[in-house]
């Protein structure tokens, strides 16, 4: 016989430490929940650690503060007092030199909207911000990036930090920053410079680390001095890239500046979203969700345009269309109603209010049979295992031991029976998930996390990465944290299964047809420039604040990269291979699954990757309507400003998301380099 | 055969290019390791874990001469002519560039010397996207400190030079790969260097664009006379365009020597192969055959060979002859004979020896 591969031996400890831990469960209690004994005081020592270290830097942290007020104040006088004919007319010159006629009717219309909306103040309130956020988060990204490609010795440790960066949940920024910065819009505007520097860092690293060498050479040999080199020749020459980078800080800036709605006290957009939900008047919440989504569309398709197309259009137009609004503006105030007494979508609001009513007192029962079907029979057996969730009230009947037995004794035999046919790893992973299946996530005993991701490491990146993910683990389980972080992982698990089902699905389909992908591919474009808030509004139309509605919000932003990388996958398999494949009499089937499907591999685990951490970000925002993960413990930390708590469950969310990224990105690693990529 | 030889341009002893960690200590812990071979001690790096990538590579490299080094893909013929240019820092040896050592110049002269005497052309063109044609070949001016007008000025000058008068205000993206490479070949003379580096400049092209250029590229340097070093990987472009040949293979130098004499007399095996399928009578010359003996047999036919004649066709007008025939010098006297047989035998140097 075959030596066992180190996956099998791996599988192979999984499962006997699980086994271990079910027997001995009922009789040492420790096995399934850590010592309260054992857990270091971590989150008072952060506590009191940061409130010291805050109270010296708190005359900095009041000077930037007030620094920083000035280009805000004034950001905000502006654009408030401004006629709202030349703001819009300004915009529409810009929408017209950079995009023509069709960047320019969106302009209008998506303007339009606003001011009709009666959100116009609001919505400039939010704008100042982001018009002050991102020329700073440009500045830090661009210096940190050049820093870094100059500097190599440094240039590992940013890339560490931008990846820590990027996976520690927003709101866990917000509680640090509160209080140092005190209440107030600059912390909103701080937490969105921070929040959207690390894009643009990382793409100007990217875009000068492309630049060819050939090209770079070329400078050096014809004399330029280092500096020289940087500017006049690498820079321009990553300019795409860089531009690439622009697009996202803004867009991060503009999301990062809506999130931080949440510690109120600025009349902007995004609080006006969080109020109307709140009240539960989901069709008022609506319209400002959409002015939100309306912003985030044309930040996007504006710096898009900008970083994209050489082509710009004639400037005398523009300047037109700005004298044009300047007459209006002239006259707008005699003339025109003020931007406060628009309310076109009032009645419209309601009617859907009521039309919502309506709809859910008729369908009720459907929306209900739906929820509770989902939360009976998926998600609470994956959250507390079939042992607990099998009740008589809602499965008709008593989950008893004998049955526990009986599935293992199956899954048991079937794993043999894969093991004797060569392929032994997966037998024993799916004992693995019956056993996961009947302890439940949340139940999850913690020698067997250890134990079974220290195993999976090991096999996806040796004994590093092993190493890495055990001490991360242990940390939360040091922390204290490790009851609210099983409910993060379970939600993430359920929501990034039926991520990667679906988003697969739709990829895989719209891989063989156009005619699929001419249709997703603008709702991915549109779901993926929606700030993240915005999802949580129709789950809660229909489904009331609770767990599923999270499960739902979840799951309806993260598919988007599983269907997108699903897809690009797929679609770049070699010419070559494909002719290949053909010549060699395949079907068209046996193509997709012998040879594009392997191939694709790498990318498609990449976009599991993006899936999972897409979740993971999603999941704080989701504690707005009602979970108990680690997102609550940091959204109840923000509110109570226990700095402690929020940087201690910051960080827990941070090391699930990392250590997830690590072990997806390992095996992603090690697939393209068996295929020789 | 003495003549007074012009001092060398480049002058390389004993250069060494070694990668991996620590690489100058490396080395001379495994040259002393070694007791001085080269041989051994690259032997030991690779051992160690390091890439001797160029080893103890020696030869200079004359005024005006075009030096061609040709070896395969991983010889080090890249990284060679990266290390004289000191785009990469070698590890040990000298580099005299007319007697400058360059391997220990400072930044500052590093940046004159490419300012006003270096030149070079890379595999890929390494045009700057961002730039206009006419801006890519002022550059180096612009780097001089020229003024915007006399740059212009130059740079058409010198694309009216490599026959692309009019494309002046197009990009790089706009121009075929023929045509970018005559814009690199531009910047590296606009500022008319006296030396150029040439990194296989013809290898991303076309066969037919790749010949043409090679014409030019001869045309061009009859006209500059420039000291040039051209890496190559294929032996018909080295034969063509070379004074010299230096072959490489595994980081070092196994033969340097005109084109006859790498045809006619291959030091090994490895270079042997590189000519089988060279027509050779096309790049050998009588010269390389001929002998002056002190009494002359009898050679009753002329049929006026020249020295620098190519094998080819000085065959075409002896094939018939049994006898030997003299060989005329360009200066009218006879610099040698030849016996017709013999110019025969030397397109067939396959036969084992």
């Amino acid at each position: 016989m075959k030596r066992p591969t180190p996956a099998v031996w791996a599988a192979l400890t999984a499962v006997l430490v699980g086994a271990a831990c079910i027997t001995l469960s009922p009789y040492f209690h420790w096995v399934t929940s850590w010592p309260a004994g054992a857990t270091l005081p971590v989150t008072s020592w952060i506590g009191t650690g940061l409130t010291a270290a805050f109270e010296l830097l708190k005359p900095l942290a009041r000077t930037i503060s007030t620094l920083l007020s000035y280009p805000m104040m004034f950001a905000n006088t502006v654009l408030v007092n401004s006629p709202y004919s030349l703001t819009i007319g300004i915009l529409t010159a810009l929408g017209w030199y950079l995009g023509g006629i069709r960047l320019t009717l969106l302009v209008v219309s998506g303007l339009g909207f606003v001011l009709f909306s009666g959100y116009w103040i609001a919505s400039m309130n939010t704008l100042a911000l982001v018009f002050v956020s991102v020329p700073f988060a440009l500045l830090v990204g661009f210096a940190v990036g050049l820093l870094a490609n100059e500097f190599k010795s440094i240039n590992r440790v940013v890339e560490t930090t931008l990846d820590v960066m990027q996976t520690v949940p927003t709101f866990a920024y917000l509680t640090p920053l509160l209080l140092l910065f005190g209440f107030g819009p600059v912390v909103g505007l701080i937490a969105s410079i921070i929040y959207a520097a690390p894009p643009m860092a990382r793409n100007v690293m990217l875009g000068l680390q492309r630049v060819e060498p050939e090209i770079k050479e070329a400078a050096i040999m014809n004399g330029a001095t280092r500096v020289q080199q940087l500017f006049l020749i690498e820079v321009p020459s990553a300019v795409r890239q860089i531009m690439v980078g622009v697009n996202q800080t803004i867009m991060a800036a503009l999301s990062m500046v809506i999130i931080a709605a949440v510690i109120g006290g600025f009349n902007d957009i995004g609080w006006e979203v969080l109020l109307t939900m709140r009240k539960a008047a989901f069709g008022q919440s609506l319209v400002a969700g959409l002015v939100i989504v309306i912003f985030a569309i044309l930040a996007d398709r504006m710096s898009g345009a900008l970083a994209q197309s050489e082509v710009r259009y004639s400037w005398r137009i523009a300047l037109a269309v700005v004298l044009v609004s300047v007459a209006l503006a002239t006259v707008e105030r005699s003339l025109l109603p003020g931007p406060d007494s628009y309310s076109a979508f009032k009645g419209l609001a309601a009617a859907a209010d009521s039309y919502l009513n309506a709809f859910t007192a008729a369908n009720g029962l459907v929306l209900d049979a739906v929820k509770n079907g989902a939360m009976f029979f998926v998600l609470l057996p994956l959250k507390i295992g079939l042992g607990q969730a099998v009740l008589p009230f809602t499965w008709g009947f008593m989950w008893t031991k004998w049955m526990s037995a009986a599935v293992y004794a199956v899954f048991g035999v079937v794993a043999v029976v894969m093991a004797l046919r060569g392929s032994a790893v997966l037998g024993l992973s799916l004992l693995i998930v019956s056993g996961v299946m009947i302890v439940g996530i949340a139940n999850l005993p913690w020698p067997f996390m250890l134990v079974s991701l220290g195993a999976l490491g090991w096999v996806a990146g040796g004994p590093k990465l092993a190493a890495f993910a055990v001490t991360m683990i242990m940390a939360i389980l040091l922390m204290g944290l490790w009851e609210p972080a099983l409910l993060s992982l379970y939600l993430c698990t359920a929501a990034v299964s039926v991520c990667v089902v679906l988003g697969g699905l739709i990829g895989l389909v719209s891989s063989v047809s156009p005619a699929t992908w001419s249709v997703v591919r603008p709702v991915c474009d549109f779901f993926q420039t929606i700030p993240l808030f915005v999802f949580l509004i129709p789950v809660l139309m229909f489904f009331q604040i609770g767990e599923f509605s999270a499960f739902l919000a979840i799951c309806a932003y993260a598919i988007v990269p599983m269907v997108r990388y699903t897809y690009h996958g797929l679609t770049s398999t070699p010419e070559e291979l494909l002719e290949a494949a053909v010549a060699s009499g395949a079907s068209d089937w046996q193509v997709m699954r012998e040879v594009r499907i392997p191939y694709s591999l790498p990318t498609i685990l990449l976009g599991l990757n993006q899936t999972v951490l897409y979740a993971f970000s999603m999941l704080v925002i989701a504690a707005l309507i009602g979970t108990t993960d680690l997102g609550q413990q940091i959204y109840l930390a923000l509110g109570q400003g226990d700095v402690g708590l929020g940087v201690a469950a910051g960080a827990a969310m941070a090391i699930l998301a990392l250590v997830a990224d690590r072990l997806v990105q390992a095996f992603a690693m090690k697939q393209r380099q068996a295929l020789g990529l | 055969m003495l003549q007074q030889l012009p001092p060398p341009a480049i002058s390389c002893k004993g250069v060494w290019q070694v990668y991996g960690a620590n690489p100058e200590q490396g080395l001379k812990q495994a040259l002393s390791d070694a007791g001085g071979s080269a041989d051994e001690a690259a032997r030991l790096l690779r051992q160690r874990g390091l890439v001797p990538a160029v080893q103890d590579v020696t030869f200079d490299v004359l005024e005006g001469e075009v030096f061609v080094i040709m070896g395969l893909s991983g010889s080090g013929k890249s990284t060679l002519i990266r290390t004289i240019s000191r785009l990469v820092q070698g590890t040990a040896g000298s580099i005299l560039i007319s007697g400058e050592d360059i391997l220990t110049a400072s930044k500052q002269r590093l940046i004159e010397l490419r300012r006003n005497k270096l030149g070079m052309v890379f595999q890929h063109f390494g045009l700057f996207p961002h730039m206009t044609v006419c801006e890519n070949v002022g550059f180096p001016l612009k780097m001089q400190g020229a003024d915007k007008t006399s740059r212009r000025k130059r740079a058409l000058e010198v694309l009216e030079l490599v026959g692309l008068s009019g494309r002046e205000d197009a990009y790089p993206r706009e121009l075929s790969g023929g045509q970018r490479q005559r814009v690199g070949i531009a910047r590296a003379l606009a500022v008319n260097p006296d030396l150029w580096f040439l990194d296989e400049p013809y290898s991303a092209l076309d066969p037919l664009i790749r010949r043409q250029l090679q014409d030019e590229f001869l045309r061009i340097q009859a006209g500059l006379q420039k000291t040039s070093v051209f890496i190559t990987h294929d032996i018909t472009e080295a034969l063509k365009l070379a004074d010299r040949i230096a072959i490489m293979r595994d980081g070092k130098i196994v033969q340097i020597g005109t084109p006859d004499e790498i045809i006619v007399n291959p030091v090994d095996d490895y270079v042997r192969e590189f000519s089988r399928d060279v027509p050779k009578g096309r790049y050998s010359h009588v010269s390389s055959m001929m002998s002056l003996p002190d009494r002359l047999p009898n050679m009753p036919d002329d049929p006026k060979i020249g020295a620098e004649m190519t094998v080819d066709d000085a065959l075409a007008s002896c094939m018939a002859l049994y006898q030997p025939v003299p060989v005329w010098g360009a200066d009218g006297k006879m610099a040698g004979i030849v016996h017709p047989s013999q110019l025969a035998s030397a397109l067939q140097s396959e036969r084992p020896a």
